[in-house]
């Protein structure tokens, strides 16, 4: 499956553990930016297309939530469906970033098929 | 310790090792407080309800075998800077999980793991719970000080831990 996918976390293991996952469910994982940051995210999104973006939350520089807002308040990027991925699994945090945009939200640890799941499940309801 | 707490962090450490680090454990091991000679530690404060701290101690044998198993690479391929930020992000992932499975409502914070060896991080004072297992090439050790909490979780019943 040849969708663009954008890795945003501050940790590069964790960075290479989701293109990892990216690959092996079978999408392809060279497609994939990275970004260390929300900062570093939007200097790339000027520049480059993606077809998702997968965020975690608690970065410096710029953090997922505020990402997600500045995602949102573009006329263009709000288009991009985002999942955020995080070990917050807490009920108020998961409804507030539901409520800033993101389109999915995956709980650390996830099992490799949770990741791959959702992923089809959101790039399924934008490209149908 | 708080029983209900300790199984909370038993839970969370196998939880992560085998889905993001295809481990299971072996059984459980036997760890005391201090930092032995040739440990990786990584150590990360948190805020919220509660605030704490959390170590994590694993013999760099099995410090290298896990990045290995996270990264999908050869442990020979790997520099100690992966093995490090590997052992920060377990760390991460743990803390996340334990305070996920005791805050039901409330939001945490997690600060960005430090990383320390051979003695220079040792586990702060007053720990509320601690777990070792042994995984292939040695043993992991997580030890997390907690400040006073009710635990809202069914599993592990009302208390204060």
């Amino acid at each position: 499956m040849a969708y663009r996918i954008l890795i945003v976390d501050d940790s590069p293991a964790m960075r290479a553990f989701v293109r990892r996952v990216i690959d092996v469910s079978g999408f392809d994982a060279s497609l994939c930016l990275e970004a260390a940051n929300g900062r570093e995210a939007l200097d790339l999104l000027e520049k480059e297309w993606v077809d998702a973006i997968l965020t975690d939350i608690n970065m410096p520089a710029m953090d997922g939530e505020e990402l997600l807002r500045r995602l949102a308040a573009d006329e263009v990027l709000r288009s991009v469906p985002t999942i955020v991925i995080s070990t917050d699994a807490t009920s108020s945090r998961i409804e507030r970033l539901l409520s800033l945009g993101a389109r999915g939200y995956v709980t650390k640890p996830f099992a490799p098929e949770d990741l791959r799941a959702e992923l089809e499940r959101t790039l399924g309801e934008v490209h149908v | 310790m708080s029983d209900s707490l300790q199984l909370v962090l038993q839970q969370s450490v196998e939880d992560v090792l085998e889905k993001m680090f295809f481990i299971r454990s072996l059984g459980d091991a036997e760890e005391g407080p201090g930092l032995a000679e040739g440990e990786v530690a990584a150590h990360l404060a948190f805020d919220g309800e509660p605030s704490g701290s959390l170590t994590l101690r694993v013999t760099r044998a099995a410090a290298r075998s896990i990045s290995a198993d996270f990264l999908g690479t050869e442990e020979e391929d790997l520099s100690p800077q992966q093995v490090g930020e590997v052992v920060c992000e377990l760390a991460n992932m743990i803390c996340g999980s334990v305070l996920s499975r005791i805050e039901s409502a409330v939001t945490f914070r997690l600060a960005q793991p430090e990383l320390g060896e051979g003695g220079e991080r040792e586990e702060p004072a007053g720990v509320s719970a601690r777990h070792s297992v042994e995984i292939g090439g040695g043993n992991v050790t997580v030890a997390i000080r907690t400040e006073s909490l009710t635990v809202q979780h069914s599993y592990a019943g009302a208390g204060t831990v």
